[in-house]
């Protein structure tokens, strides 16, 4: 009953009047941020990174992992009544929610994705509170060898896995890393890549960069494709459901939880892919198959709930390992940074109380998201009609306040521009943001393991694969990365396998094939042309 | 790819080549001042600060290359796409300059006039950049949104903003 | 002859609609709807959908008047669309719908209404809702 006390200290934590109000704010900032188009939790948590200089860190961290969660609400509202999902995460909710929302069913579509998201959210911080000291018990017995393979692991699968082409995922990953290596050498003190600026010695800071990719680069981009065409919105009473509805809403709901926590775990795991095969799932388990494309309530229940779980997966990795799996819990790596908090399997340890009233405030936000989300879906709506100019506008007003605030000087100003000009030219060329970020977080401390593995071993390289477990996923991190060679060996012998991106439609004799064949297809469909990441 | 591409996709086609002459660019930077690094082997660091510079410049040096190759060979990046953008009409540079134009400015005013001034500035600016036309408004909630974020951040976090020109006034 | 409206889906927008279907009437007018948004906004309550539209449009068939129904886009204050719109067609009569509004909100906002009065090269009929 270890996790239990722990857990009910962190709910004592949290509940002071303090933690809670951060909770609070945390989860209406993050529901509006999901509504507002064009702001995104990673956005906003970067936005929000200069509290870390006077809120304490659990408070900061309890309205971080709220905006996080709110978002993923946030998110199906707009998919349903507008059918433009915020988040990659609600793609699949706006393929039904919107159809049930035109049908006069957005009471429905809304009721379900918030009860789905927070019996998901539930759960899935149960599943964190239960697996993270267990993947902690595992970790500390880990060395630096099996570190470092685990964190070149994140990098690469976050690279060669998410995005349409390996090849610019490397790319960004590349101008990431060298990012990373800007300032003074910690072990022997030699300035790299600083250019004789001593405003660069102690390198580019984390808060300056996450907001110039992500916020500074985005309004630009955003600005130079401004879509003038007002939308329809559907008009929206207060969400509810009908027995009918919950009885087919409930197992979806498991089976998307199900589906989302491990993919949320994983490094490149994400919540597209849990999403897309709860969709695939209950279209197919569904006594109402002929419903799906005309508003399926299944098709909204299951990839709502399986996103919400993948929110709380990420967290796994990131509080047991220090490993972020995407933007956001990225950017909170960076926040835990800034306050000089080493993740990794110790933070438990070191930081045991923040780390549970951290994990507690989820299980609050959760019941805050459902408190508010229910009742006030129609005044959430509302939000929508903020002009865009003034939403831009603030987005770069409180990008350079954050840039500005970390160092008070200009100089660090004139970086966030060129990083956000960089952030603006990924955009254009299809460049994925997620490996650069991570590249910047990570890099340094891939090399301090690096360093730490070869000076135990004395300068032997084999001191690389001197632990079983980094064996282990160096082999993974080969298949990985050979992974498109080898399917693509897979297809050339089934040349009469069904050409991807058409979906089988009903009645296939051969169903389980053709799940594994579809959410494929869904990954490498979008690949504008072939031989493109492994020539 | 299919048809023989217009002009309009060609050049596309060719400001890619601009990323591809960025990352080698990026790539020789690197390479170079690892290279200017001057280290003497020590046993508690055989790695060194070299490295990693040496690998993430090779990494980025054949990005450059591979991607050159694939965008002359017709790959295309693709734009990234999202809720408020629409990639159907070409980059409006009409709004993206004066925004920049209104960044600069923050950037030159800050440290002399002050954080109200120049924020107020920098609201307005992007406001206008992006289409607002309600001038009074749009400079009230400038002004407002300045004012707020100075005392906010002076009382609120402990993070003196420079008061410039209204040193005695704020 | 021609009568342009400037039309939102709100009580004045309404009255200033049945007003000029009136005015049309009697002088045997054609009727030019105009119902513009800026287009900053993600979603703009006051730029009429496609049922709304199409309401306007079976409503002015059925009264059998001659009418054209524009929906501009471009960014301009709803003021200009229809002063522009008043131009184009060599409008006769403009027919608005004006509604309540404090010195201070017309100090900020500005005051579609007065501009139209002021600027418009024709007779303009100001209606109050209900």
């Amino acid at each position: 009953m270890d996790v239990f006390s722990s857990l009910m200290d962190g709910f004592a934590t949290a509940l002071t009047p303090m933690n809670f109000l951060y909770a609070v704010i945390g989860v209406l900032l993050g529901t509006a941020v999901g509504v507002l188009p064009g702001l995104g939790p990673a956005m906003t948590v970067a936005l929000l990174l200069p509290v870390t200089y006077a809120l304490e860190p659990t408070s900061a961290f309890i309205m971080f992992a709220g905006i996080y969660y709110g978002g993923m609400y946030g998110g199906s509202t707009t998919s349903i009544l507008l059918n433009t999902p915020g988040e990659s995460s609600s793609v699949v909710t706006a393929i039904e929610g919107n159809k049930m929302a035109k049908a006069g069913r957005a009471a429905q579509a809304l009721a379900t994705a918030a009860i789905g998201s927070f019996v998901a959210g539930t759960i899935g911080t149960a599943l964190l509170a239960v697996c993270a000291p267990i993947v902690v018990k595992f970790a500390v017995s880990l060395g630096s060898p099996s570190y470092f393979a685990i964190m070149v692991l994140a990098l690469l699968a976050v690279t060669a896995v998410l995005g349409s082409s390996r090849l610019r995922g490397f790319a960004a990953l590349g101008l990431g890393l060298a990012i990373g290596l800007v300032g003074i050498d910690s072990v022997t003190g030699q300035r790299r890549l600083t250019f004789g600026q001593p405003l660069l010695a102690d390198g580019l800071d984390i808060v300056v960069v996450a907001v110039a990719i992500f916020a500074v680069g985005e309004a630009l981009w955003v600005a130079a494709h401004l879509r003038r065409n007002p939308l329809q919105v559907i008009p929206v009473g207060r969400p509810w459901m009908g027995k009918k509805d919950w009885k087919r809403s409930w197992k979806p709901w498991l089976r998307g939880t199900a589906f989302g926590f491990p993919f949320g775990a994983l490094p490149a795991g994400g919540a597209e892919i849990p999403t897309f095969l709860s969709y695939v799932t209950e279209k197919r388990l569904s006594k109402h198959p002929e419903e799906f494309g005309h508003g399926a309530i299944e098709g909204v229940a299951g990839p709502e709930a399986a996103n919400n779980a993948a929110a709380a997966g990420t967290m796994t990795p990131l509080l047991a390992l220090g490993l972020p799996t995407n933007a956001t819990a990225a950017v909170m790596l960076a926040a835990f940074t800034s306050y000089g908090i080493q993740p990794g399997p110790q933070l438990f340890a070191s930081q045991g109380p923040l780390v549970w009233a951290l994990i507690a405030s989820l299980f609050i936000g959760n019941f805050l998201l459902l408190l508010i989300n229910l009742p006030l879906a129609p005044l959430w709506a509302k939000l929508l009609q903020l002009p865009r100019p003034y939403l831009y506008a603030g987005i770069l007003f409180f990008a350079t306040l954050g840039a500005y605030s970390v160092n008070l000087q200009a100089f660090d100003l004139v970086i966030l521009l060129a990083l956000g000009a960089l952030g603006f030219m990924m955009r254009r060329f299809g460049l994925p943001v997620l490996p650069l970020i991570l590249g910047v977080i990570l890099g340094p401390r891939i090399e301090g393991q690096l360093r730490k593995t070869l000076q135990l071993s004395a300068g032997d390289p084999a001191g690389l694969w001197s632990e079983p477990i980094a064996v282990g996923i160096y082999i993974l991190i080969a298949l990985i990365l050979l992974w498109p060679l080898l399917f693509k060996l897979y297809r050339r012998n089934r040349p009469a396998a069904t050409p991807a991106g058409i979906p089988v439609t009903s009645g296939s004799s051969a169903p389980r094939d053709a799940t594994g064949s579809h959410s494929h297809s869904s990954r490498s469909g979008g690949e504008p042309s072939d031989g493109d990441g492994d020539g | 790819m299919s048809s023989s591409p217009t002009l309009a996709s060609r050049l596309k086609g060719r400001s890619e080549l601009g990323v591809a002459l960025l990352l080698g660019a990026a790539g020789v930077l690197v390479l170079v001042d690892a290279i200017a690094l001057v280290t003497p082997y020590s046993q508690s660091d055989p790695v060194g600060p070299k490295t990693l510079p040496y690998l993430v410049a090779g990494l980025l040096i054949v990005c450059a290359i591979m991607l050159a190759v694939n965008v002359l060979r017709g790959g295309q990046g693709e734009a990234e796409g999202g809720e408020d953008v629409d990639l159907t009409h070409p980059a409006d540079w009409k709004t993206v300059l004066p925004l920049v134009g209104a960044f600069v400015a923050n950037i030159l005013l800050i440290d002399w006039a002050g954080w109200v001034i120049s924020g107020t500035v920098l609201f307005w600016g992007s406001a206008w950049a992006l289409g607002s036309r309600h001038y009074i408004r749009d400079g009230i909630i400038a002004l407002a949104l300045s004012v707020l974020t100075f005392y906010g951040f002076y009382l609120g976090l402990g993070i003196p903003l420079p008061a410039g020109l209204l040193e005695g006034v704020l | 002859m021609t009568i342009v409206v400037g039309y939102v889906p709100t009580p004045e927008g309404e009255a200033a609609f049945d007003q000029a279907i009136k005015e049309a009437r009697k002088a045997q007018s054609k009727l030019v709807v105009i119902n513009s948004s800026r287009g900053d906004a993600l979603v703009d309550k006051r730029y009429a959908g496609e049922t709304e539209i199409e309401g306007i449009d079976q409503r002015l068939g059925k009264e059998g008047i001659e009418h054209i129904i524009l929906q501009p886009v471009r960014g301009h204050d709803a003021a200009i669309e229809v002063l522009e719109a008043a131009e184009a067609h060599q409008a006769d009569l403009i027919v608005i719908g004006l509604r309540r509004r404090t010195p201070v909100g017309k100090l900020i906002m500005g005051s579609t209404s007065q501009r139209i009065l002021l600027e418009a090269d024709c007779p303009v009929l100001a209606v109050k809702a209900g």
